[in-house]
């Protein structure tokens, strides 16, 4: 029987609504959260994220604050500026989006967030108090796979083996952050896309996530009956029957996976849908954090 | 074959020889390296590891001391001195002696220490470096393991390694360290969950086995695939079977049994722990040193 379909459009629009709960009792007590996120330059794929992160935004009642600064702008005034942001009583959440033009020292950009602002989670302080099980921030990606874990009913994972191929700050690093507390107990296996024989890890693997941008990278041959397969891959394929000749596919060979799994994230419309609206979650918890809960 | 006895005390002389050099160095530039330990209370197990740590620090020529507080010192008071420790400029690397008294806030003592003398590395600022694999401290016994396989010829590049134990002290760190894509790690790290049933057919998956669970004799030799190299974290107290009322320290590995099944192996006494003090002060060595080329 094929595997339950993970719907990232249908589990985002609910999040967003409950978002749209949480916003309405913040604005109870006279708050609105704030988001800002700084882009500089005019990078064109960076400029139509930031608009997406704009838009969900006002959707959900969310102030918003895009500043966007020159390519070449000196680190100083960069720094200034997300200075600006930490002040700003009215910005709960702050983030960078990212590449950066090479002129500019990212880290220094990064680590210049408050900690407390950070919704991308990438402040060393957020990363660290993660990692030991504390009340932090993570990125998007990794609590949007854990949130759809959850949300369907995986995420009972004590003792079960899950097998992540991707040992990035984004993804593998993080992802690890949430699996390996004792509190869900799972056994994870950080693998980098080069480990050797990687089959005899993934066909071991209840839960596995791939995320190492090669199209048809996980096979049906590598994994077990009943498995749970996460895709955040995205690959640009030819695909002639389609207008633009190009269709986007993700880690997975999707259709013959789907038969073995228990469930399976499509792409697209599995986690891609997901990122903007768990940015927008962290936002909203860092406003009640804020606001004292 | 018995397993080729990987000898801590021996890595841990090697250290300390190279840091004696480093020492000298500095101490031409008018700096002697200090490491300062906090402790609170009286805990016997706590002063005795802390004479070990002083007898280290001696051997290499740094300056060490113990700030002693009384057991019900508060917050305020805790951090105060931990101020002082930041700002003191003998002082290179602090040691903020676990655990603190139930009254107390560990996280935020742990953050107040300066990252820059953080040499436990237990701060969130370096744990959180660490995962990110930027310079920071690592806390010594994950460390410990690192150096030791490197330094005992078995690299963790492309292996499989499997730590038993998820603690913030070992566990997590180790993994954090060893999946970094550098010469000295590139692994493919499995966490387990001591909990876990079959955790044989996990552990005779490891090309390296971490025992780090804090059970002695938790790693029998059914649980190990041959010719593993098998690094005990683990120290335990256990009654002497040879001398009854008698204790003696065993690791988490049943060291007789499976030292005939591995391909290498750390013994308890003599293995990590030696490598995990030397590199205490090495961290505290290297704070000075960056303190003096900052």
């Amino acid at each position: 029987m094929p595997g339950n379909i993970l719907d990232g459009r249908k589990l985002s629009t609910e999040i967003r609504e409950e978002l749209k709960g949480r916003v309405a009792k913040l604005k109870e007590k006279g708050i609105t959260p704030g988001l800002a996120g700084i882009l500089v330059g005019e990078d064109p794929g960076s400029a139509s994220y930031i608009g997406l992160k704009e838009k969900a935004s006002g959707e959900l009642g969310i102030n918003s604050q895009m500043v966007r600064l020159p390519q070449d702008i000196k680190e100083d005034d960069l720094l200034k500026e997300i200075e600006r942001l930490n002040k700003d009583a009215g910005v709960h959440g702050i983030f960078i989006q990212l590449p950066m033009p090479a002129h500019l020292d990212e880290n220094k950009a990064l680590t210049t967030v408050l900690s407390e602002k950070d919704v991308d989670g990438f402040h060393p302080v957020n990363v660290g108090k993660a990692w030991m099980g504390q009340e932090a921030f993570l990125p998007a990606t990794p609590i949007g796979i854990w949130e759809m874990l959850v949300r369907y009913g995986y995420s009972k994972l004590k003792g079960k083996e899950v097998v992540i191929v991707n040992v990035d700050n984004l993804v593998g690093k993080p992802l690890a952050s949430i699996l390996a507390q004792e509190k869900v107990g799972a056994n994870v296996t950080l693998c980098q896309p080069s480990t050797p024989n990687l089959a005899t890890y993934t066909r071991r693997a209840d839960v596995v996530v791939v995320a190492v941008d090669k199209p048809k990278f996980l096979t049906a041959d590598m994994v077990k009956e009943g498995v749970i397969a996460v895709d955040f891959g995205s690959n640009w394929i030819d695909d002639p029957t389609t207008k633009t000749g190009k269709r986007t596919v993700g880690d997975i060979d999707f259709e013959p996976v789907k038969e073995k799994a228990e469930a399976i994230t499509p792409v697209p419309g599995g986690l891609g849908p997901m990122t903007v609206t768990m940015l927008l979650f962290n936002t909203v918890t860092a406003a009640e954090r804020q606001a004292g809960g | 074959m018995p397993a080729e006895i990987i000898d801590g005390r021996k890595v841990a002389e090697e250290i300390r020889g190279e840091l004696r050099q480093r020492v000298e160095k500095l101490k031409g530039k008018g700096v002697t390296p200090g490491l300062i330990a906090i402790l609170i209370g009286e805990d016997p197990a706590s002063l005795s590891y802390l004479r070990g740590i002083a007898k280290g620090c001696e051997a290499v020529g740094i300056f060490t001391d113990t700030v002693k507080l009384p057991e019900n010192v508060t917050q305020e008071e805790l951090e105060r001195k931990i101020e002082e420790l930041n700002k003191d400029p003998k002082c290179h690397g602090i040691i903020l002696q676990l655990p603190l008294p139930k009254h107390l806030d560990t996280l935020r003592a742990e953050s107040a220490v300066s990252p820059d003398k953080d040499v436990d590395g237990t701060n969130p600022v370096n744990t959180g470096k660490l995962l990110l694999g930027e310079e920071t401290f690592f806390p010594s016994t994950p460390y410990g393991v690192q150096e030791l396989l490197i330094r005992s010829g078995h690299s963790p590049d492309g292996k499989h390694v499997v730590i038993c134990g998820r603690s913030n002290i070992v566990g997590k760190p180790l993994m954090g360290i060893l999946v970094q894509k550098q010469k000295t790690a590139n692994a493919t790290v499995t966490v387990c969950h001591t909990g876990t049933k079959d955790m044989p057919s996990i552990t005779k998956q490891a090309d390296i086995l971490v025992a780090a669970m804090g059970k002695a004799k938790a790693i029998t030799a059914d649980m190990v695939k041959e010719g593993a190299i098998v690094m005990d974290v683990g120290v335990n107290q256990i009654e002497d079977p040879e001398n009854p009322g008698k204790f003696k320290l065993v690791g988490d590995v049943d060291f007789e049994a499976v030292k005939e099944k591995a391909g290498a192996i750390t013994p308890v006494p003599g293995g990590t722990g030696p490598v995990t003090s030397a590199l205490l002060v090495a961290n505290t060595v290297k704070a000075a040193e960056k303190l003096l080329g900052s």
